[in-house]
C-alpha cells in the first residue's frame, strides 16, 4: 500500500528510511500547520498528494512553508 | 490548485544525527532496541489519486471521547491502536499524548487528523474516496520491536480489509 508521511524530525524520518516524506518546519503538535487554517492545511495536504504522484523512487521532500508565529514547544 | 515546488531535502548530516539520538534513547530509555528497515519498501502508487480511497493514519494519539485512552504513564510506550470511523464528529476526538503540545489539536483537530480537509479533497475530486476507517495511535514507543511485529501488520490488515488504496501517515 502506498504511503506518504509528514516528517517533524528529518533525522530520525531519515535514519528510518520511508518510502516519501514531507518535511514540515513547524512546531511539533501542527504538521498540518496552524488551527482553524483550512486553507494551510490544504498547501500541506496537495504537497503529500504530489509526492504521492510524483515520486517513483524513496523521496524525501521540504515543504516550502514557514512557520511565522513560532512559539516554545512546552 | 497550483502545483506546490518540492526540493529534496538535503540531506547533509542526517545520518550522523540520527546515530546520535539513536544513542541517546538507547542510554535513556530502558528496554529500548533500536531497529533499521531496510528502505526497500517503496510502493508505487497504480492508479489516479481521483479513483483512490484514501486513509488517515495518525501517531498523535487520536482517540474517541469513549475510548481507552492512550497509556502515557509508561517508559514502555503504547503499541495499541484506535479505529476512527469516517463519520465521526470530530468534537468527539481527545489526544492522549505527552511527548508533543496537544492544544492545536484540540483546538482543531485537523492540525494532525485532517478529517475535514479529506472529506473536501473527496468532494472536489481531487481524492476519490475517504475510507470508512482510520487509525490513531501514540507515537511514543521506545522500544519499536511491537511496532514492526505486531501494530503495523495489524493497522495494515485493517486498511487491506477498508480497500484503501493509499494512507496519509501523520505523526503529532
Amino acid at each position: 500500500m502506498p504511503t506518504v508521511t509528514i516528517s517533524m524530525r528529518p533525522d530520525v524520518t531519515f535514519g528510518v528510511r520511508v518510502p516519501r516524506a514531507a518535511y514540515a518546519r513547524f512546531p511539533h503538535g501542527n504538521p498540518f500547520g496552524e488551527p482553524h487554517r483550512p486553507e494551510q492545511h490544504h498547501l500541506v495536504f496537495e504537497a503529500l498528494l504530489q509526492l504521492l504522484e510524483e515520486a517513483d523512487e524513496p523521496t524525501f521532500v521540504e515543504l516550502p512553508f514557514r512557520w511565522r508565529r513560532w512559539k516554545q514547544w512546552l | 490548485m497550483d502545483r506546490i515546488p518540492l526540493e529534496r531535502l538535503d540531506a547533509t548530516g542526517l545520518q550522523a544525527r540520527y546515530d546520535d539520538w539513536i544513542v541517546f534513547i538507547e542510554r535513556s530509555h530502558h528496554g529500548s532496541n533500536p531497529r533499521i528497515n531496510g528502505g526497500d519498501a517503496f510502493t508505487r502508487v497504480t492508479k489516479p489519486l481521483s479513483a483512490s480511497r484514501v486513509a488517515l493514519v495518525t501517531t498523535a494519539g487520536a482517540h474517541l471521547a469513549d475510548q481507552t485512552p492512550f497509556h502515557v504513564a509508561t517508559v514502555a510506550g503504547d503499541s495499541t491502536h484506535r479505529v476512527l470511523p469516517d463519520d465521526l464528529d470530530p468534537s468527539d476526538l481527545r489526544f492522549t499524548h505527552t511527548h508533543y503540545d496537544t492544544s492545536s489539536a484540540e483546538q482543531d483537530p485537523n492540525c494532525v487528523f485532517p478529517i475535514d480537509r479529506l472529506h473536501e479533497l473527496v468532494e472536489s475530486g481531487r481524492l476519490g474516496s475517504a475510507s470508512p476507517v482510520h487509525i490513531g495511535m501514540m507515537g511514543f514507543n521506545p522500544d519499536p520491536s511491537p511496532i514492526q511485529d505486531d501494530l503495523a501488520p495489524r493497522v495494515a490488515g485493517i486498511l487491506a480489509d477498508a480497500e484503501v488504496d493509499v494512507a496519509i501517515m501523520v505523526p503529532g
